[in-house]
């Protein structure tokens, strides 16, 4: 720490010299201190994920959706914005590190990530400690809101917020009240199956029967028998396709024919519907929607002529990404003063002022952040199958 | 039983001796407690639903019965853990898949009831015909050359050679999952109604071909090692290799022959598996093969009834114990593997492996 203050102070003397210390004394009362930008230099802003390794592809087509950001708001006040992509390789150790080289820079304001929630985890109390607000677009682990950070919001979907909507939906519009749970036995199917268990018997429902199957099996007739016995109306999958696939093709074996299996993002997608096809019929799961707007279009359509690649192929994230550096430079913005040729950004009040964004029209959605930083338009839809195609699900 | 006498220390005897039926009477009043509380307390299940459990364990422990034959087929000969086994198995599901592909796309796969018969014929036909062909060259490029090389250098030759041949298939069919085509008399959801008090229960024809087919292959394989001139020659073989090479048996002829039917048989499990549970994929293999390797051990390994005997009480154990002890059905790879586990401390040459293991030693 005494390292890093020692830097800090050396570059902002050097920063100081540089500009010619034209409008003389700084004045920054913020509690965090403040990040100050003379003249010629940059405000930086850091998207970090995986842009090389085997999850690369999410940290490529992210970075891309930041870039675009940035050039839809290339300066802040007169000050150039730059957008550094740093990489994680999407593991824990090397975020904390990454987050260290980023704290130790004073011209980095904020922090557009980290990609997965692991290395976010551990990257939290480094931007904490260092106050540099960070967005993330796509670390969907629940807990990460509740460690009572200041400075860590996501724009993301996340697993709860999954769960709390498939149980009204199954509750409210489609009538079922005993459901049976089943998940995979993996930390993210059975979280979200715990969830939904949880959130239905809130709502008055009952959960009549649960069991855990074993992934990457073809035969689960024994542990959907069990669940026949309990008559449930509708049975809860924790899990992904390819097991999702084999359960819905044995329901009608085991005696139930007609009871929906209710998916999550787990299980949607093309390879669901040609591994069970007709089985599949009335089949739910969740989607994530990005809704119909000019913005989006002309969004796609940047990213196509600038990167030679389709948006959505790589990963679903890249608006993600896109609003959640746009909702910081916007903060930037309203934050930012210039005193004397040098741009002031107080830290503290930055990470508030994110934290407040309120109606944020982004390509995601209406962002408003909740006051543990979940900024996420609260949108999803649920699908249906139906003639063997994905549509979307009655009463929403 | 006579040593005993020689040994001084008899205190320490009577403790060892209490071990195992201290165990014995553990284990059998923990499951008779717990099948008191699901069935009298609880009443968990119906009469339906058991039998739902039973059908589903009769069909997978066929399937692991004609598997583990295999297994117990090649090490009654060579003394080796044909590890490759299951993938053998998962590239005769393709070559399944790819005939009924190929009547599909011709159109006769429906087109009537003698083609559809024809098409499951054709699929078992090439199935097993190609799986033998593997499980012959693997036998040629990875044992052969290691036979006189120590027990343990064949068996990870067989490990390599097992990742050898699912990344092939994943190289060749990709990563994806196929669906198996049943010609329209196969249809997997499609079966008889049978009434068990009161409520219908489904018994699929997939099912029944598949209980039927492997106990066929069963007591085709037992008619086959008992009364013929080649199955006399891989007893021989299996019981002395020099002797039975004096004898004027070919010694490489009969190792090929018994890949060329335990291949064979691994084909037919694998379109079994394809044309019942519907999904192939390049790793279908590896499970039920490290399950019927299991059901040969439990059965006694080396001894063709005993694989018969492991792998349906295997399947059957799968399905029905975590109902009958009430437990979630997570747990029942570590049911079967604890009654595994048991079975080899009470009897440690397996079910019925006493008569062949007494003669190996």
């Amino acid at each position: 720490m005494k390292k890093f203050q020692f830097v800090l102070a050396a570059l902002l003397l050097v920063g100081m010299l540089v500009s010619g210390c034209g409008g003389g004394e700084v004045e920054c009362t913020d509690e965090w201190g403040c990040a100050q930008i003379a003249k010629g230099q940059t405000v930086k802003i850091a998207y970090v994920g995986p842009m090389t390794g085997d999850y690369s592809a999410f940290g490529i087509d992210m970075s891309r959706g930041s870039e675009i950001a940035v050039q839809n708001k290339p300066e802040i006040k007169g000050f150039k914005v730059e957008l550094l992509k740093e990489d994680t390789q999407g593991s824990p150790e090397q975020g904390a590190a990454v987050a260290n080289k980023l704290a130790a820079d004073p011209q980095v304001v904020a922090i557009s990530g980290h990609t997965f929630s692991g290395s976010t985890e551990a990257a939290i109390p480094i931007y904490e400690k260092a106050g540099i607000v960070m967005v993330s677009a796509s670390a969907t682990n629940p807990p990460l809101t509740k460690l009572g950070s200041q400075v860590f919001n996501r724009v993301c979907f996340t697993d709860d917020m999954q769960a709390d909507f498939a149980s009204k939906y199954v509750f409210n519009a489609l009538g079922k009240k005993s459901v049976a749970v089943m998940h995979d036995g993996g930390a993210y199917g059975k979280g979200l199956a715990d969830m939904f268990a949880e959130d239905i018997t809130k709502l008055g429902g009952s959960v009549v029967a649960s069991e855990a199957i074993t992934p990457g099996e073809t035969d689960y007739s024994a542990p959907l028998a069990a669940i026949a016995a309990k008559k449930p109306e509708l049975i809860y999958y924790g899990g992904y396709s390819a097991e999702a696939a084999v359960l819905v093709n044995q329901l009608a074996g085991a005696g139930m024919a007609g009871i929906p299996l209710f998916g999550c993002d787990g299980t949607y997608g093309e390879d669901y519907l040609s591994l069970t096809g007709k089985n599949s019929e009335g089949s739910y799961s969740t989607n994530v929607p990005i809704p119909a707007s000019d913005a989006f279009t002309t969004f796609r359509t940047t990213y196509q002529s600038q990167f030679g690649d389709e948006q959505g192929k790589l990963s679903p994230f890249s608006p993600h990404s896109h609003d959640s550096t746009a909702v910081l430079l916007a903060a930037i913005d309203k934050v930012a003063k210039v005193q004397g040729g040098t741009l002031v950004i107080p830290r503290k009040a930055l990470a508030a002022e994110v934290r407040a964004t309120k109606g944020f029209q982004g390509l995601t959605g209406t962002l408003t952040c909740s006051s543990t930083g979940e900024c996420a338009a609260p949108s999803v839809v649920f699908m249906v199958v139906q003639d063997g195609k994905w549509v979307e699900g009655p009463g929403q | 039983m006579a040593s005993d006498a020689q040994v001084p220390a008899k205190r320490f005897i009577n403790l060892e001796r209490l071990v195992r039926p201290a165990l014995a009477v553990l284990v059998a009043a923990f499951v008779l407690w717990r099948l008191w509380d699901v069935v009298m307390v609880q009443k968990a299940y119906g009469g339906d639903t058991w039998v739902r459990f039973a059908i589903s364990g009769l069909i997978l422990g066929g399937v692991y019965a004609v598997i583990a034959l295999g297994y117990t087929l090649v090490y009654g000969i060579l003394f080796m853990i044909n590890f490759a086994h299951g993938d053998v198995m998962m590239l005769g599901a393709f070559a399944g898949y790819f005939t009924l592909e190929a009547f599909k796309s011709t159109g006769v796969l429906d087109a009537s009831l003698f083609s559809g018969i024809l098409a499951v014929v054709a699929a078992f036909a090439v199935g097993m015909g190609s799986a033998s062909l593997i499980a012959v060259n693997l036998e040629r490029i990875a044992y052969r050359p290691l036979r006189t090389a120590p027990r343990l250098v064949p068996l990870i030759s067989a490990i390599g050679a097992s990742l050898v041949l699912q990344n092939a298939a994943q190289l060749m069919f990709g990563a994806a999952r196929h669906t198996y085509a049943n010609p329209a008399i196969l249809d997997r959801n499609a079966g008889w109604q049978v009434m068990i008090s009161g409520k219908p229960v489904l018994v699929s024809y997939t099912g029944v071909l598949t209980f039927v087919m492997s106990i066929l292959l069963m007591v085709g394989l037992y008619v086959l090692v008992q009364r013929t001139k080649i199955g006399k020659a891989m007893r021989a073989v299996a019981e002395d290799k020099q002797a039975a090479a004096l004898m004027g048996i070919d010694v490489n002829r009969v190792i090929s022959s018994t890949f060329v039917i335990s291949g064979a048989l691994a084909g037919a499990a694998g379109v079994m598996w394809g044309l019942h549970m519907g999904i192939i994929y390049h790793y279908v293999g590896f499970l039920p093969g490290i399950k019927a390797f299991t059901a040969a051990v439990l059965g006694g390994i080396g001894n063709i009834p005993g694989a018969m005997l492991g792998g349906i009480a295997l399947g059957v154990m799968e399905a029905l114990g975590p109902a009958v002890l009430g437990l979630p059905f997570q747990l029942k790879d570590v049911l079967a593997f604890s009654i595994l586990v048991l079975v080899l401390i009470f009897r440690p040459t397996g079910l019925l492996g006493e008569v062949l293991a007494r003669k190996k030693a």
